[in-house]
């Protein structure tokens, strides 16, 4: 019997705390070791040691150097897209321009995740669109039951959500972006995201928002999922 | 780093040409391809710079902010393009291999670490390795990693727990020996 099972009587846990660290646990799984960490001392010291070891892991990748192309493909984007001050000017038009231009291929498709980010705490946003919906962007404040705050812009049928200040997901977890339209169940996206490590994150929602009732963010496991796995914690309406 | 937060683009530019490599090479192991990998390093250096991302020194290194940011894009990336093949690394002769370019001291002392790193998982058995590698690098669950194993998923979990505690002991870490 290891430390764990004294800790916690369940024989299993330790054995979770690698491949959560890993980000391999499924999404049942890992929110259930999420709640186990809570009561679990042993394990929640042996995921930090193993955090650290999975924090070296990319450094036994062999080493290849970056192109001189590449190099200048991001420093001209850089330079075309003046980063958004502290007053937030709006960058989402500027980013599609980019996307198409700068980023063709797979690209194109992780454009769709939007900058920023790295961790942080599930979204949602509530976004009513009727067939009127003017070309102009509307900016709607989201509502957050967590930290931070949210918007989310809407331009011609377009969406994008702008996250500050959220807390970082757990680990192996990821934000997936969901469109409820009616009583349906939310439909899963392409969209899958993180925040930055002081919670900023810019996600452009995919496809178009008419018809779609509400936009969601949830923590999921890395895969993503086909359905929420988790509550939503922000929402923004823009009725 | 607080000249990146304002958003000077020279110093954006240095921390670009400092972590470059770094995030190539990890987006190149991941994708196993060029494009796929320049493409992963582009969008996560945007996403960066277009959020405005204020580094945490308290969260770890801006090397570990980088690459946590690339394996993120790498792993959307697969998800977008659901087939989860031909990402074996083949080294198709268009990746230049970093030559000798350590001229700092910091350099010389990241080749260090990165050689220790390496040679600790070369060390590890096959099995534990390849369960290690399958979910960092390839982003796949235990239970994809058991399917394609044709093994327990909690061997598989275990074989995680028992390659990441060697790990752990081969990195400096005397505690994991009690695992």
């Amino acid at each position: 019997m290891t430390d764990d099972d004294l800790t916690t009587g369940r024989p299993e846990c330790g054995e979770d705390v690698a491949a959560y660290a890993l980000g391999a646990l499924d999404a049942t799984e890992a929110v259930a070791f999420e709640r186990h960490l809570e009561s679990c001392a042993a394990c929640r010291d042996e995921l930090l040691a193993f955090r650290h070891v999975v924090h070296a892991l990319p450094m036994s990748a062999p080493e290849h150097s970056a192109s001189p192309e590449l190099r200048r493909r991001v420093l001209r984007a850089v330079a075309d897209e003046p980063r958004r001050t502290a007053a937030g000017a709006p960058a989402a038009h500027r980013r599609s321009r980019l996307q198409r231009r700068l980023m063709p291929r797979p690209a194109a498709a992780l454009a769709t995740v939007a900058a920023g980010a790295v961790l942080a705490v599930v979204v949602v946003a509530v976004v009513l669109l009727s067939s009127s919906s003017p070309p102009a962007t509307r900016v709607n404040d989201a509502q957050v039951t967590g930290h931070g705050t949210a918007q989310l812009r809407v331009t011609g049928g377009h969406g994008e959500l702008t996250l500050q200040r959220f807390s970082p997901p757990p680990a192996g977890e990821i934000y997936e972006v969901w469109l409820k339209r009616g009583t349906a169940p939310p439909s899963p996206t392409t969209a899958l995201f993180s925040v930055t490590a002081d919670g900023t994150g810019d996600v452009v929602v995919p496809g178009n928002l008419r018809g779609v009732s509400l936009v969601m963010v949830t923590p999921e496991p890395a895969g993503g999922t086909r359905v929420p796995t988790h509550p939503a914690v922000l929402s923004a309406s823009l009725t | 780093m607080a000249l990146v937060q304002d958003g000077d683009a020279q110093a954006f530019e240095v921390v670009f040409d400092r972590h470059a490599d770094a995030a190539f090479s990890l987006a190149y192991r991941m994708c196993g391809r060029r494009n796929a990998a320049e493409d992963v390093v582009q969008e996560a250096f945007l996403s960066l710079w277009r959020s405005g991302a204020r580094y945490d020194r308290t969260r770890g290194s801006v090397r570990s902010w980088v690459l946590s940011v690339v394996r993120n894009r790498a792993i959307d990336l697969f998800r977008r393009e659901v087939v989860h093949n031909s990402r074996d690394v083949s080294d198709d002769g268009l990746a230049e291999r970093v030559a000798s370019a350590a001229d700092t001291a910091d350099e010389v002392q990241r080749r260090a670490d990165a050689a220790q790193v390496r040679s600790a998982l070369e060390d590890l058995p096959t099995d534990q390795r390849q369960v290690i590698e399958l979910a960092y690098f390839g982003g796949f669950t235990h239970s994809q990693i058991a399917d394609v194993l044709e093994l327990p998923a909690g061997t598989v979990k275990g074989r995680m727990r028992l390659g990441l505690g060697k790990l752990r002991v081969a990195l400096g870490d005397p505690s994991g020996a009690m695992l």
